[in-house]
């Protein structure tokens, strides 16, 4: 009783205009004030240690510079050129295209506006020239952006094993084959439209376009290499690779694309090369675009941050009063088997998908479902990637879904229009959640062949 | 859920509660103390770090929010040194030596010698000795060198583990199978239950058999909070502690046993030393004890050898 | 996403100079630290045995002096579909509200952080369950000055500290208030912005306290992006 108090308490905070963060805060702290003797500065302990003491979630701040200084470096340009050059031919070439460099995008960034920011700005533009209309451009786009979370590196993904204390790096894994899947589902429902109404096509341009656009792109998709390779060969943990990424990406954007820092001329100039300015080695640290694009990532890394630390403190709320015990036990009584929990946590989540960012969606109900899920004997890996499908969905769904607000300002169109855009699509990520749920061995397989079956210990 | 007028007895930990020495003690403790204590005091375990991790649940004890915890000794180390002599390798001999030094005076002194900080020890409980593993065989102390190994946070280990010509990487918990797997860290060194229980074996070329440190864990609580309990509620709790502390540490052997039985029949390696081979890891890191001696206290050494040579 | 704050007087562009800068600043630190990390780990098989837990620290750093300047520029998370319904007067007192809660949110974590907080330096915690009645009086388990943190060594030039907080005591690593100080001081910092957002909303200056036309930004970013050859 009292928890439903407190989430309607979050929920009608939230309606009238708090923020996020301290709809989730407040009640929390009015909750434990009324219902317990726990200090306050337990609340403040909470917050602190969703930093400090969370050591996975470090890996939140690092993609996020990765994202943005491989978006303010141009290697997202340069991957939709390439996209293009090897499935732009096809009917529906250039939104198959569109797709294929959300997927190469997202398996370099961990989230999925960014991926949208990154890729449909460029993608929805380029289609209507061709003669898609936008809503199809901008409904493509926003459902291709959601793999950004499905694909590794995924921030949410990180947010659901330190929120359960699973590992980042099977996570990881077990994204790979449903990402690639829900790719292809999406191409194939492109595909078969194109061929129905007989959209547009590019024009092949040849093998020599392929290997150009291919090695222009090269630095970015090395990216890929570094990261899976460093991480599965033993460099890096899955927290440093995006740290490692990070670095990568300003490298790269500062001394060989050179659309930022001291190397980069404005439109229309070419570039300096370092041999010109060799100072740029050492100014390219205190440079501006540096300093901005370092500033940018942080204010975005600040803004989640405070959502999930505020969602933490929630969570230890709910456990200090043994929350999740009680509705486990509740649940386990009513005799729920692992098929109608499947049901009851993928309707929770979408529905708090309508309102809510991921990560903090996540943090809430991740530490509520987990127990039961354990129980019942569901694989913990598998839960989390049925999470994640669901966090997809719940990206381009209304009234909050930040793959909407984003298409619709890349697009310049408004929301609704966007949400009736996209719907077509979504239809077919729902297939493919349906799938996702209910074989296991999608997500399953991969981590389990590479890193063993998952031990739930301590 | 605790009834109105009971005493509110929360006890977080680190691990699972029924496969994990420590988790399989406090489902006992808590079990025992709902049923005796019924009407008077009623306990509510947190396992699996779901409130506070080994680090936080100090601070929040100090604070008052938690009133039992059984971290691992080496977390004691900040607030007394003393608990240095636990981390130094070779110490002691086996599980029994252990035992005895903790039940001495000197063992039940170090329980007292934080209460100017407000921690008061009740009970050590025992995990068991630690083995050494990597991704390669480890037979002489040469075999460690330029391995890194993941150890727990303690400058002791860190130093022992430099004194093998390795190097020490702090990292956390959930992340070090991924790491063994992938080679970030190429060892580790943990309990038989904890090797096989987190399946680092699986991951590792093979355990050796070294014996040279231990695991425990010694149940804190905060002086204030129990010495403002009437004193026939802190004489039972405290006689249903011993009782539980006391059925638990005798099955620890076996339960180490059981674990490195269960590891070889998986199709893990466990390699033995001879008594030569022994004796040259223990001149590899003896030297470690010269480096702590001031923080351990020499005296606390020769009762712990005095002990040692008993058995 | 890009924010579009511009501050009016000379004494607000050094304030803003000086927030953006930490906030980059934090973050930088934090990337080259855990890649440096990374190298010497793999290429030289050693490690600065205290890198993971600074990290950790200037990450909680970031956000918690961060989370102020997110309010003053507006920055943080909120669902604007209900309130975009209402017409202007009702939407004003709805702020209004939301403003009130925010501040007593702020005022409770800045109690919590400050309770927290003292003891590590040796100060008294306040009484009162969630209004600061007083202080405390001082126990012997109150004065925790001497609680370390686990990696991170002392430098020799904050060795004058411990005669005043650890009884003269030799430190081994840094002591725990200062990594902690920045949550009292970053929660005073987030009260005092609420309150002035709250004002602003007040006299009409500000209609809400959460990002409504996210789309914009991230237009401005694409604009950003596509700057360049
Ligand atoms: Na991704
Ligand atoms: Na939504």
């Amino acid at each position: 009783m009292e928890v439903a108090i407190l989430f309607a308490m979050v929920v009608g905070l939230m309606l009238i205009g708090v923020p996020i963060a301290v709809a989730l805060g407040f009640s929390s702290t009015i909750f434990l004030l009324v219902l317990s003797d726990t200090s306050l500065a337990s609340i403040a302990q909470s917050f602190f240690q969703a930093m400090a003491g969370h050591y996975t979630l470090l890996a939140i701040p690092f993609f996020i510079l990765a994202s943005s200084f491989m978006s303010t470096g141009g290697v997202a340009r340069r991957i939709i050129r390439f996209s293009i050059a090897i499935v732009g031919h096809f009917p529906g070439g250039l939104a198959i295209a569109g797709v294929f460099a959300c997927m190469l995008f997202a398996a370099l960034s961990g989230s999925s506006p960014a991926t949208v920011v990154a890729i449909g700005s460029i993608v929805i533009a380029g289609m209507r020239q061709v003669g898609y209309s936008k809503d199809f451009a901008a409904g493509v786009i926003a459902n291709a952006g959601t793999l950004g979370i499905l694909i590794p590196p995924s921030i949410v993904m990180v947010v659901y094993a330190s929120a359960t204390d699973v590992s980042v790096g099977r996570m990881f894994l077990a994204g790979v084959i449903p990402g690639l899947m829900a790719g292809t589902m999406l191409m194939l429902t492109i595909y078969i439209i194109a061929k129905m109404r007989d959209l547009p096509k590019g024009e092949w341009r040849g093998w020599s376009e392929v290997f150009e656009s291919g090695a222009e792109a090269g630095w970015g998709l090395f990216l890929i290499v570094i990261i899976l390779g460093g991480i599965y060969g033993g460099i890096f943990t899955p927290t440093e690779a995006a740290a490692v990424a990070a670095i990568y990406a300003f490298f790269i954007a500062t001394f060989v694309y050179r659309d930022m820092g001291p190397l980069s001329r404005p439109e229309g100039e070419r570039n300096l090369s370092l041999m010109q300015k060799p100072i740029a080695l050492v100014t390219a640290f205190f440079h501006r675009d540096t300093r901005d694009t370092l500033f940018e990532a942080g204010k975005l890394t600040i803004t989640l941050m405070f959502i999930i630390a505020n969602a933490l403190i929630l969570k230890h709320v709910l456990t200090d009063e043994q929350i999740p015990q009680s509705i486990a036990a509740a649940m386990l009584d009513a005799g729920f088997g692992p098929v109608m929990f499947l049901i009851i946590v993928n309707v929770i989540l979408l529905i708090g998908g309508q309102f809510m960012e991921p990560s903090g969606l996540i943090v809430i109900v991740a530490p509520l479902v987990f127990p039961i899920a354990i129980e019942l004997g569901i694989d913990p890996i598998h839960l989390g990637i049925i999470m994640v499908v669901n966090m997809e969905i719940g990206m381009i769904t209304p009234p909050v879904g930040l793959n909407l607000f984003v298409t619709s300002g890349v697009a310049g169109m408004p929301m609704m229009r966007v949400v009736r855009a996209a719907l077509p699509f979504l239809a077919v990520l729902f297939v493919f959640l349906i799938m996702v749920t209910y074989i296991p061995i999608l997500s399953t397989w991969l981590p389990t062949t590479f890193m063993g079956p998952e031990i739930i210990t301590k | 859920a605790c009834d109105d007028g009971e005493i509110v007895i929360k006890f977080s930990h680190v691990t699972n509660t029924d496969r994990h020495p420590k988790g399989i003690a406090a489902s006992l403790l808590q079990q025992r103390v709902n049923d005796e204590m019924n009407g008077k005091a009623c306990m509510e375990v947190f396992p699996n770090s779901t409130l506070y991790n080994d680090d936080q649940v100090l601070e929040a004890m100090l604070q008052g929010d938690v009133q039992l915890a059984a971290p691992s000794l080496s977390k004691f180390e900040q607030f007394t040194k003393q608990f240095r002599i636990f981390d130094l390798p070779f110490m002691f001999k086996n599980i029994d030596a252990v035992d005895e030094f903790q039940t001495s005076e000197t063992g039940q002194a170090m329980k007292e010698s934080m209460t100017r900080r407000g921690l008061l020890g009740l009970q050590f409980w025992h995990n068991g000795m630690k083995q050494m593993s990597a991704n390669k065989p480890l037979i002489e102390p040469t075999d460690a060198n330029g391995l890194k190994f993941r150890v727990q946070n303690s400058d002791v280990l860190k130093a022992q583990m430099a004194a093998l010509g390795g190097s020490p990487q702090p990292m956390a918990f959930s992340e070090v199978y991924g790491a063994l797997q992938t080679g970030v860290v190429d060892g580790q060194e943990n309990t038989w239950s904890n090797i096989y229980g987190q399946k680092f074996f699986e991951v590792q070329d093979g355990t050796t058999e070294t014996n040279h440190g231990i695991i425990d864990y010694l149940v804190v609580t905060n002086v204030d909070w129990w010495e403002s309990l009437d004193a026939d509620v802190r004489e039972q709790l405290g006689t249903i502690l011993r009782e539980v502390t006391e059925a638990r540490n005798a099955e620890s052997t076996k339960v180490n046993e059981e674990a490195k039985q269960a590891i070889i029949d998986a199709g893990g390696t466990v390699r033995t030393l001879t008594p030569e081979q022994r004796a040259m890891w223990v001149d590899a890191m003896k030297p470690v004890w010269e480096q702590f001696k001031d923080d351990v206290g020499q005296d606390n050494i020769d009762a712990a050898q005095a002990i040692n040579a008993k058995h | 996403m890009s924010g579009r704050y511009e501050p009016d007087t000379i004494l607000g562009r050094a304030v803003n100079e000086i927030e953006e800068t930490a906030i980059a600043v934090l973050l930088g630190l934090m990337t080259i630290i855990t890649f440096i990390n990374v190298v010497l780990r793999y290429g030289f098989n050693t490690g600065l045995i205290w890198g993971l837990e600074a990290t950790t620290f200037l990450f909680a750093w970031l956000v918690l002096f961060g989370v102020s300047y997110a309010v003053k520029v507006t920055a943080n998370l909120g669902v604007d579909a209900l309130i975009n319904v209402f017409s202007p007067s009702v939407r004003r007192v709805l702020a209004l509200v939301a403003g009130a809660v925010c501040v007593a949110y702020a005022a409770l974590l800045l109690k919590g952080a400050w309770d927290y907080w003292a003891n590590f330096a040796n100060f008294p915690q306040t009484t009162g369950r969630w209004f600061p009645t007083g202080f405390e009086e001082m126990k012997r388990t109150s004065y925790r000055g001497w609680y370390e943190v686990v990696d991170i060594p002392m430098p020799e030039m904050l060795r004058w500290i411990e005669p005043i907080m650890n009884e003269g005591e030799h430190y081994e690593k840094i002591p725990r208030f200062i990594p902690y100080f920045m949550l009292p001081f970053g929660m005073a910092l987030l009260l005092f912005r609420f309150l002035q957002a709250t004002w602003r909303i007040w006299t009409g200056q500000a209609q809400s306290l959460i990002v409504s036309h996210e789309a914009e930004d991230a237009v401005e970013d694409v604009a950003h992006m596509n700057r360049g050859d």
